[in-house]
């Protein structure tokens, strides 16, 4: 099993290398030996998840370095979360890469592309199988590092080099707090190693602490793009799309909610209400700033935060099993959609704003009926993954915590609108840009990972057709929540949330053919306050340029001043004048030099004399 | 007639050495410097040569041997080095041999 789960690690890593280091001319061979490296992960984790002993937790680890008394292991921790993780991202993953060859086809730097892919898939399997915090924190920067590199693919336009440097910069933010967490962690416990933790947090629950567990959870916040560090996943949609599914739906922003689960037992009930309450918000608001949206990419971004949010509020009532059942089916469905808009992209030539689009459903039905899957699978219709990850939370919300009920069924409602809205947008209706009048479907490989996604996005809810191995984690919470109260009233509010939404996206944007937004003409303050996103952009641009640089500057000075002006010039001032007086005594002038001399030796004459009389 | 004492020869040499020295300090001509060493030397040895008589003892007359052969060796070498200079710049001068720019 070590040497399943050490290749697993290692192939994409030696992919990347292969690639980077010798490939880089060669685009076709990179994407090929990407995709069969992808491939092998698949192979290698159903290994891992279905292999003999699979019941059991697989565990392994061995020291990294020491110092002293202090010691690192590297190890892997295959438990049922994991297993899940697992699964999703050796799945998707390779569906996306698949989905690549024909999205970057006429790429030019496609090598780059799928060496960065591979990088990610190695941090990311590094995160799922880490069986310690330091080392999760590792691939953790690991995985921010793949998704600066990818979303700056093209980075000759301002816009991917600026959203590439935000996404980093804000995720340093709350990787900061992260490290602060797992120094505090070491600190009260004594080890970071994930299956100790629990052991001793379950023994003694008085040692842990809402400051610990939320600096941890700054880890969370800036991965999975949680309030208040939400603003950089709408920018990092100027990378490819295949990566934004990837990375910034299915998988990277994940990651966060999988953090949470891994560490739930060190959480106490004040932060558990925080997280829970912050996520509901940010499901509502991230719903709230979709509606407006013109890029079809930022729509699905503000889509994936509001669903993040949902993982998070699900976390945060207590129900982390849920929490990953969510993210599991959002994966499915929220890939399948960045992958149509993908094909989409693709197809009308990178043109990416909806109200050029229209009418694609009669050029693209592949495409249109795939998506068209995704969308009615996130805004919750029966039967359908969405309904019963989605609804598995909103029912659980309204038994344990009415507030954080309220907040999200507003936000389910927003969903249905903003969901449908893009479709009707995107493919119904007559044309209304040049581009879009020529788009034609594309190729099979775009296509291919399309249907299979929709299969999953349409059965992928169903939790007892998974094997055992998959889902194991997710039953106590599944079988707590089906157990719950109130199922036909929760039925009927969640039928009306994506009929009510389906009827009012229909009546606003159905059979519109203007290049307007028409929500701008009927409401324009609400239009107004979404599309200013809540200003969060404006102040934290105000806080960089108006507090945070001056403040700069002034160290700037200071240091210009005390340390280059004070200690160094000044030193090598002193240092000068000394030379400058040495400097004077080599005349060239062989007088001079017979002068000093006898001078001297009178000098050290007098001292024989005079001195030698003291003693 | 005042008898000639060890003081005599001592300020003999000293003049000898002056003499030596401020030609050392003031001459600009390198074959009056060389001269002028050779001067110096010869006021020392004179004062050694009066020390080992005053006192009885040879050690400082056959100090002066040795210094009369390193002078006799020191101006051969040097002489020829000047010989070597002037061809070189067409000067005698010390201060044309000065390579230090300033």
């Amino acid at each position: 099993m070590v040497q399943v789960a050490l290749s697993l690690l290692l192939l994409p890593l030696l992919s990347a290398g292969i690639t980077l280091l010798f490939l880089r001319k060669y685009g076709n061979i990179a994407a090929l030996l990407s995709v069969a490296s992808a491939g092998g992960i698949l192979a290698f984790s159903s290994f891992l998840i279905f292999g003999k002993d699979s019941d059991q937790i697989f565990s392994w680890s061995t020291t990294w370095f020491q110092l002293s008394d202090w010691e690192l292991s590297f190890g892997f921790l295959v438990d049922s979360p994991a297993k899940t993780l697992l699964f999703v991202v050796s799945f998707v993953g390779l569906l996306i890469h698949i989905f690549s060859l024909g999205y970057m086809a006429d790429d030019k730097a496609k090598a780059r592309y799928f060496g960065g892919l591979s990088i990610f898939m190695f941090s990311m399997l590094g995160i799922t199988l880490s069986d310690n915090l330091v080392m999760i924190f590792v691939f953790w920067e690991l995985v921010g590092f793949s998704s600066y590199l990818l979303i700056a693919h093209y980075f000759s336009t301002d816009e991917a080099a600026n959203a590439s440097k935000k996404a980093f910069i804000v995720n340093r933010v709350g990787d900061f707090g992260f490290l602060l967490g797992i120094i505090i962690t070491y600190w009260t416990y004594g080890t970071v190693n994930l299956q100790e933790l629990s052991v001793t947090a379950n023994l003694d629950p008085s040692l842990t602490s809402t400051m610990l567990c939320l600096l941890l959870a700054c880890g969370f916040i800036g991965k999975s793009a949680q309030f208040p560090l939400h603003v950089w996943l709408p920018d990092a949609m100027a990378g490819p799309t295949p990566v934004s599914a990837l990375i910034h739906a299915a998988t990277m922003v994940a990651a966060g909610i999988f953090l949470l689960i891994r560490i739930e037992f060190l959480f106490t009930v004040e932060a558990l209400k925080l997280i829970g309450l912050a996520g509901s918000v940010m499901g509502l608001y991230a719903g709230f700033c979709a509606l407006t949206q013109r890029d079809i990419k930022k729509v699905l971004a503000y889509s994936t935060l509001s669903q993040l949010g949902y993982m998070a509020a699900a976390f945060g009532l207590g129900l982390p099993g849920i929490a990953l059942f969510h993210l599991m089916t959002h994966a499915f469905f929220k890939a399948l959609m960045f992958l149509g808009s993908g094909s989409v992209i693709h197809a009308c030539h990178h043109e990416q704003d909806i109200f050029n689009y229209g009418g694609l459903r009669k050029k693209m039905p592949v495409t249109a009926y795939t998506f068209l899957i995704g969308v009615l699978a996130i805004s919750g219709v029966h039967f359908l993954s969405g309904y019963f990850s989605k609804d598995a939370i909103l029912l659980g919300a309204y038994n344990l915590d009415f507030v954080i009920f309220s907040i999200l069924y507003l936000g389910a409602i927003l969903t249905s609108i903003y969901m449908f809205r893009l479709y009707f947008l995107t493919f119904c209706g007559e044309t209304r840009s040049k581009s879009s009048e020529n788009a034609v479907e594309s190729s099979v490989f775009m296509t291919a990972p399309l249907i299979v996604l929709a299969v999953l996005a349409v059965f992928g809810g169903f939790h007892s057709l998974y094997p055992a191995q998959i889902v194991e984690y997710l039953l106590p919470d599944i079988s707590r929540v089906a157990e719950m109260p109130h199922h036909l009233w929760m039925n009927i509010l969640g039928l009306f949330a994506w009929v009510g939404g389906l009827l009012f996206a229909w009546k606003i944007y159905g059979s519109d053919t203007q290049s307007k937004d028409p929500l701008e003409l009927k409401a324009p303050s609400l239009f107004q306050l979404s599309t200013s996103k809540l200003f969060f952009d404006e102040v934290y641009l105000f806080y960089v340029n108006r507090i945070q640089d001056p403040f700069f500057r002034f160290l700037e000075v200071m240091e210009l001043l005390f340390i280059s002006g004070l200690m160094v010039r000044g030193s090598a001032g002193v240092a000068a004048l000394f030379a400058l007086l040495g400097k004077s005594f080599y005349s060239g002038k062989i007088h001079h030099y017979s002068f000093w001399f006898v001078l001297g030796t009178l000098g050290f004459l007098a001292y024989a004399i005079l001195g030698g009389g003291i003693s | 007639m005042e008898t000639i004492s060890p003081s005599h020869y001592l300020f003999l040499a000293l003049c000898l050495f002056s003499i030596g020295f401020f030609g050392v300090l003031l001459r600009r001509n390198i074959l009056l410097l060389l001269m002028s060493l050779e001067l110096m030397l010869n006021g020392i040895n004179l004062a050694l040569v009066t020390f080992s008589r005053t006192s009885l003892n040879l050690d400082g007359s056959i100090f002066v041997f040795f210094i009369m052969t390193v002078a006799a060796a020191e101006v051969a070498v040097g002489l020829a080095l000047l010989v070597a200079l002037y061809k070189k710049r067409q000067s005698v001068f010390s201060e044309d041999m000065n390579l230090v720019s300033n």
